[in-house]
């Protein structure tokens, strides 16, 4: 663009802006790898605490532990993705806040879910006794519940503000499936939190990712 | 009557700059040559222009070691390039307010 005090006319100048604002649009984006590392993190979690309720054995440490050592490389991504960024668009602040929000809310859901639990311990032991009924119910088989309400907040904001559909579509199965959680047992919705971590990030991520590596930006 | 076009905006890499601008939140130098395919002298003169009018804010600082050159669209340019747009649509519809 070394000619470029040239006069314009000024459908040349309305061609330039949109094509320098087409250009600027799909500059700013996510290599996908953040959503494919939490999208199989759950997924797997999810499935192995599947196959432990259905196939009634426990493994020496508890699978949801891989959420804990997952920030380490999810911390290293974001400075990595931050240091190479060359452009900051004005949602991506925004973007920031709503995910941090979302992984301290997961932990304070843990926390009070596990505060919950201890309370309600007395009634979950007397359950047959209190009410007659021979199944018990557990706290747990509705605490998923809440986990996909969480889960479909950040993922359907990001999804619609940053207009990629895979993302929106799966943030509203997160919805669907938080919902029919309510009136599943603990192993389906185990079931269903692998199929909405799985449609919610490790898809879109993997579409992200492909999208990268062909070299065809998109502005997520 | 035509509105005259802003002859600091009028010229095409200064528009494809501000452009590129008003559509992030701020953009680093060599984005902003990537983009445009200018060359760093000719860019570097472009954005001192909208400096000196106040269409942008330049700020220089080291990250890694290397300078590093970040630009952002002021209130100011904000206003200039919504105006440049408006007269543009005139001139291009003027039979429309």
């Amino acid at each position: 663009m070394d000619n470029k005090n040239n006069p314009l006319s000024q459908e040349e100048s309305l061609l330039l802006i949109s094509q320098m604002i087409n250009k600027a649009k799909n500059s700013y984006h996510e290599s996908g790898i953040g959503p494919m590392l939490w999208g199989t993190v759950i997924t797997v979690c999810s499935l192995v605490t599947y196959c432990q309720i259905k196939f009634d054995f426990r493994l020496p440490f508890d699978i949801w532990l891989l959420t804990l050592f997952a920030i380490i490389p999810q911390i290293i991504l974001v400075a990595r993705e931050k240091k190479k960024s060359k452009v900051r668009g004005y949602d991506d602040l925004v973007m920031d806040y709503i995910w941090s929000c979302f992984g301290i809310g997961i932990f304070l859901l843990i926390f009070i879910n596990a505060n919950i639990i201890e309370a309600l311990q007395p009634v979950f032991s007397h359950y047959k006794e209190l009410t007659g009924q021979k199944s018990m119910i557990t706290y747990r088989s509705f605490s998923t519940s809440f986990f996909l309400l969480l889960y479909g907040f950040p993922t359907i904001i990001t999804g619609g503000c940053r207009k990629f559909k895979p993302m929106l579509w799966g943030g509203i199965l997160c919805w669907i499936c938080c919902v029919i959680t309510v009136f599943t047992p603990n192993d389906i919705d185990m079931l269903l939190t692998a199929l909405s971590a799985g449609a919610a990030w490790l898809i879109p991520g993997i579409i992200l990712y492909q999208k990268n590596v062909k070299g065809k930006v998109t502005n997520v | 009557m035509f509105k005259e076009l802003d002859p600091i905006l009028h010229s095409q890499l200064r528009l494809a700059v501000m452009s590129i601008l008003i559509s992030v939140k701020e953009a680093e130098f060599t984005f902003l040559k990537e983009k445009t395919n200018a060359t760093a002298g000719n860019l570097s003169v472009q954005i001192n222009k909208l400096k000196e009018v106040g269409y942008i804010e330049v700020t220089k600082q080291f990250h890694n070691n290397y300078p590093q050159t970040i630009c952002k669209v002021s209130p100011v340019g904000i206003e200039a390039f919504e105006m440049y747009v408006k007269a543009l649509q005139e001139y291009m519809n003027p039979g429309r307010q």
